[in-house]
């Protein structure tokens, strides 16, 4: 910020910050604390302090286009250190939500998936495509799921469903993201514009990320990196399963998509068989991950609460898709290896939390980890670190 | 009064094992030639069988002159009380046993010493008789009717006393009755709440023991605490009033805005915030231009304040008060926004909660920032440019209405400034005077005092103008016995600061008039009845003393001769010390009597003795806390008198101490300047002052100026004293060698 600045100060904004879960932003008196005790913020121009300043004054622009709301991991030192309550990690965390809100399209979701009162509407949405996809029976038989016209939904109707969902949800962070990129870029100088480097960046980023370097120099919340760092991999590996699951559906030989479109593929049947051994066995250990990290999350969130606050609805949310998801997708696998049949509608719930985190994903904290690596690559290719 | 004298040597706290008695009062009686039958001791003198030994002394032998040979005069001083007799206390405690090795012959011989110079001071001292005026009167003029005027009266009228408040405004209330509301003042600190001064007018008006005149100034005042004659200029005219003690309660205007052009002062929508009030006054928050509801209102602190250009001290209630005009700003509109500018908030105390309440509304919005300019916007607003924010830099903030948040001036700054310039153009000659009276408005005076050093309260250095004492321990003195200043004419404060404050400048009033009423000094040496009584047939008016008097005591007949208004005076002894006649003198505290005790001290052939002149009020305790720590030893060559103030110290001791050959003198005094710590102001600075010039004297004797010194010692520098007259005593060992008068 060198030059002079316009101050554009607004109070709907500074409300809005209140009411996202940063009731406590008020009560700084910028001190600087926060910069001081943060261990993440580069030394230059230190976040949190003056981050607290601007959601003080209502400025929404200078914030959005901040790249440190988002190079903020919330470990809560400030939140521990700061003498006046005003809990810098939960106010970052409230205006890392509105800046979701901001570049995610379209606004009207982003804006349902903040509110609690508009839950039950985005599950409903869910949970009504299954039920109108069949979801409602419970078939004679073996307990199995996916058949091709079986007894639950047909999988022609599921699978485009779900890939519609996820490719909507990619088609809008995308954007978001371009957004976010093009607000953060705009006050850049040329000259600095034309020495970045984004392969560089990036691959440092992504390296940065894979070691989760940056988020294990939190104090006050030690331990929720090694928390992150499992239901971050978990993440990976349930990707890599669907990916293979969807390989395999698309290539078994009589019942595979290129066989429903007249396109059968030749391909032995210990091929399909080895697949799906992998991808059971990184998907199992993949969703035993998942739980485990996402328990200690929550238990993390409960044992900080004290010094680092117990966290907003937005973040609850996401713990709670999260754990749902694992939860159900491991109860409905049981249930159904034990041939019990309430596995059928374990595994619609299921769906839903599949669904829910798909579809939703660019208005809900799961966007962060697009916002989030997409600001500390700004950082990286523009020297802050 | 013929003397019968007693000498009475405890032998307590140490004294019995530390000193050999017997040998001591050997040496006392072949020194001082005294009575040795009249020298008597006892185990514990403090016990009720030494109180009742004496006693019945006093009563049988009638004794009625005591030389009390104990502890420090700062202790026991209930147990040693003998009405109607001369009491010396001798200072064998602390200053002796407890601070030099014990059992030493050395060590005795100090005490003979100390024991010798009581018996010269009990022989000297006279019986102190109080001197009490005439026709003395107990009502007190309060000059300003504001909260802290109103205050006082209050307070005066509920301890009994009689009670008369001048207002030169038509209305009471002062500054505090143009405020829209007044800031919270109970816990949480949250709300803002009516004037709490309309409710002072209203018990004020309706009291019987307070007359009040409004729309009314003071013509003039003459006499002394006790004795004020008062000239009002009323509306009907002038009216007299009898006074006993004032308390000075003018207030203060607000900072000449004008002077403010850079922070956009003559701009429309750009007001202070005093013009603010009345703005909230009428109803919403409407701009002055156009009569729209202001959304954006900027308080820019400080200014004025903590500005060199312009006022160099904080104001103190400026940060208050725009929290609390933010609070009108919110609660006219909640949807506008008061952005407030700040160089840092300042708001100590309870201020702090409500300051917090209002930082927690989310329409409150704060930076420091140093404002560079206010210019003018489109539409009537206005533009803030200001640097060095919070925001890292530079900024630009566009409001519909801007309140410069001007600090306090007293109203005794422009007197104080007039007059200062006045001396100082009369420095330089009759036309500079006469030039500078013909082309200095004169501001309108306060007191009209008619004293011959002025007719306000003097102006002191890092004062500002204001009529404070500069001095914790006195806060509401004013250097005029008798005035007591109160609220923000002293010090820049809240209104319920200015209550405390009034309250405790009433305090301080009833205490003079009831002092001077038993013919007691007022303060800070209440419990002395003694005072200044010049030897007029030698007086030369040479008015040394009436200039130098810390006080403004004494007054000039036509012929410029010198006469006390004993009233005034503080018994510091200034007068005395810098009296070349060497006319003043205290019953108990004179030029010879202090001179003789110093002639009184043994003089050894072979080794150096150094006469210390200590201030009784810090440098005496600091020694004594030396003795009663008992960590470190005094210097066995020196000889220590309390004396009242070093501004007592005369110029005649100096040749006293050196013709008798003391090899040195050492001048203990507090601290002088900005930050004194004299009890009598200029004290101190003034001994230093004539030191200066002593030690020319000094080389024309060929005696090296070195000799004499001065030291500033705080009651807290026990612990470096010692080493500090070590310090002075080897240099005059080492360097400077024996006095060459000695033995002469």
């Amino acid at each position: 910020m060198s030059g002079t600045t316009i101050l554009k100060p607004d109070l709907g904004f500074v409300n809005e910050v209140i009411r996202s879960g940063g009731e406590s932003l008020k009560k700084c008196y910028q001190c600087a604390t926060c910069s001081v005790v943060c261990n993440v913020t580069p030394e230059d121009k230190p976040f949190p302090r003056k981050e607290m300043l601007q959601a003080q004054w209502g400025l929404k622009d200078q914030l959005m286009k901040n790249p440190d709301i988002w190079l903020c991991h919330q470990c809560s030192d400030c939140t521990a250190y700061c003498p006046r309550g005003a809990k810098p990690g939960e106010v970052l965390g409230a205006i890392r939500k509105m800046s979701i809100k901001e570049f995610s399209a379209p606004g009207f979701m982003a804006k349902m998936v903040g509110q609690p009162k508009f839950l039950l509407v985005l599950f409903a949405i869910p949970v009504l495509l299954l039920l109108a996809s069949g979801a409602g029976q419970t078939p004679a038989g073996p307990v199995a799921f996916g058949k091709p016209h079986g007894f639950l939904f047909s999988m022609y109707f599921i699978d485009p469903l779900f890939t519609a969902a996820a490719l909507f949800a990619l088609v809008s962070l995308g954007l978001g993201v371009r957004k976010y990129w093009k607000a953060m870029a705009a006050d850049l100088p040329a000259d600095q514009a034309a020495k970045i480097n984004l392969g560089a960046a990036v691959k440092e980023t992504v390296s940065e990320i894979l070691a989760h370097r940056r988020f294990q120099k939190c104090e006050t919340t030690k331990g929720r990196s090694t928390a992150h760092l499992l239901v971050f991999y978990s993440f990976i590996g349930l990707f890599i399963t669907t990916i293979l699951a969807f390989v395999k559906v698309i290539l078994e030989p009589n019942t595979g998509y290129l066989a429903f479109l007249g396109h059968p593929v030749q391909i032995g049947e210990s091929a399909i068989t080895g697949l799906t051994v992998i991808f059971k066995i990184i998907g199992n250990a993949s969703a035993l991950a998942l739980i485990a990290g996402i328990f200690l999350v929550m238990t993390n969130r409960f044992k900080n609460s004290k010094k680092a606050g117990v966290g907003s609805y937005y973040d609850w949310l996401f713990i709670t898709i999260v754990a749902g998801l694992g939860i159900t997708g491991l109860l409905a696998e049981l249930l159904r290896i034990s041939n019990i049949p309430a596995a059928y509608p374990t595994y619609v719930i299921h769906l839903c939390f599949v669904f829910f985190l798909f579809a939703y994903a660019p208005f809900s904290k799961m966007a962060h980890m697009f916002y989030r690596a997409t600001a500390m690559v700004f950082a990286r290719a523009t020297g802050r670190g | 009064m013929e003397k019968k004298y007693g000498v009475y040597i405890c032998k307590g706290c140490g004294i019995g094992e530390s000193l050999n008695v017997d040998k001591v009062i050997d040496s006392v009686v072949s020194n001082t030639r005294f009575a040795k039958d009249k020298i008597k001791t006892h185990g514990v003198l403090c016990s009720p069988e030494g109180i009742a030994m004496i006693r019945e002394d006093i009563k049988n032998e009638g004794v009625n002159a005591l030389n009390i040979c104990a502890c420090s005069q700062r202790a026991k001083y209930e147990e040693f009380d003998f009405p109607g007799c001369v009491m010396v206390r001798t200072n064998l405690r602390e200053m002796v046993v407890w601070s030099q090795e014990p059992g030493n012959e050395q060590t005795g011989a100090i005490a003979a010493d100390y024991v010798g110079m009581g018996i010269i001071k009990m022989q000297k001292a006279e019986l102190p008789e109080p001197g009490i005026l005439e026709n003395l009167n107990k009502t007190i003029l309060v000059i300003g009717g504001g909260t802290a005027g109103l205050t006082a009266a209050l307070e005066a009228s509920a301890a009994g006393y009689e009670v008369a408040i001048v207002e030169k405004e038509a209305v009471l209330g002062g500054m505090a009755i143009k405020n829209f509301k007044a800031l919270p003042s109970e816990y949480p600190f949250k709300e803002l709440q009516a004037l709490p001064v309309l409710e002072k007018i209203k018990k004020a008006e309706s009291n019987p023991k307070i007359k009040i005149f409004k729309s009314t100034t003071v013509e003039k005042i003459d006499g002394q605490p006790g004795l004020y004659d008062v000239t009002l200029k009323t509306p009907a005219g002038e009216e007299a009033l009898k006074a006993g003690a004032i308390v000075l309660a003018a207030g203060y205007k607000p900072y000449d805005a004008t002077k403010l052009g850079k922070l956009g002062y003559g701009l429309p929508n750009v007001v202070t915030s005093t013009e603010f009030e009345e703005i909230a006054k009428k109803g919403g928050i409407k701009r002055p231009l156009d009569g729209k509801p202001a959304k954006k209102v900027a308080f820019i602190q400080c200014a004025g304040s903590r500005d060199p250009e312009h006022l160099p001290y904080c104001s103190h209630t400026c940060c208050m008060g725009s929290l609390k005009q933010a609070k009108y700003v919110r609660e006219a509109d909640p949807e506008a926004v008061a952005m407030i500018l700040y160089k840092d908030i300042r708001t100590p105390g309870q201020s702090e909660l409500f300051y917090m309440n209002m930082q927690n509304d989310p329409g409150v919005m704060l930076t420091k920032g140093e404002v560079k300019q206010v210019t003018q916007g489109v539409g009537g607003n206005l533009m803030i440019e200001a640097e060095n924010t919070l925001f890292g830099g530079s900024v630009k903030i566009e409001a519909d209405m801007v309140v410069l948040a001007t600090g306090i001036v007293p109203a005794t700054a422009g007197p104080q400034a007039y007059l200062d310039g006045l001396a100082k153009a009369a420095g330089k000659g009759d036309a500079e005077k006469a030039k500078f009276i013909e082309e200095t408005p004169k501001p309108q005076f306060i007191l009209n005092l008619g004293y011959r050093q002025g007719p306000e309260i003097p102006s002191m250095e890092g004062a500002f103008g204001f009529a404070d004492s500069n001095f914790l321990c006195f806060q509401y003195e004013t250097r005029r016995t008798g005035i007591y200043a109160a609220g923000c004419v002293r010090q820049p404060m809240t209104e319920a600061e200015a209550e405390a404050d009034a309250a405790g400048a009433a305090m301080k009033a009833i205490q003079c008039m009831e002092h001077v009423a038993k013919g007691i000094a007022v303060h800070p040496r209440a419990w002395d009845q003694t005072y200044p009584d010049p030897l007029m047939a030698r007086c030369t008016s040479c008015k040394r003393c009436t200039e130098e008097c810390p006080f403004g005591a004494i007054d000039e007949d036509a012929k410029g001769t010198p006469f006390y208004k004993i009233n005034r005076c503080r018994r510091c002894g200034t007068c005395m010390g810098a009296c070349p006649e060497r006319i003043v003198s205290f019953k108990d505290f004179n030029v010879d009597l202090i001179g003789s005790m110093i002639k009184s001290v043994d003089i050894p052939e072979d080794g150096i003795r150094v006469i210390v002149l200590a201030c009784e009020n810090d440098a005496y305790p600091a020694l004594d806390t030396v003795g009663i720590r008992r960590q470190q030893k005094l210097n066995p060559a020196i000889r220590v008198i309390p004396v009242r103030c070093l501004g007592s110290t005369n110029l005649v001791w100096v040749a006293d101490a050196f013709s008798r050959g003391v090899d040195g003198l050492l001048l203990l005094g507090c601290k002088f300047g900005e930050d004194y710590q004299c009890h009598f102001v200029k004290g101190s600075e003034l001994a230093n002052y004539r030191f200066s010039k002593v030690q020319e004297t000094l080389n024309r004797l060929q005696l090296e100026a070195e000799r004499c010194q001065m030291m500033e010692v705080g009651i807290d520098d026990y612990n470096k004293l010692p080493e500090k007259i070590n310090q002075f005593v080897k240099k005059i060992e080492d360097e400077i060698g024996p006095n060459p008068f000695k033995g002469f």
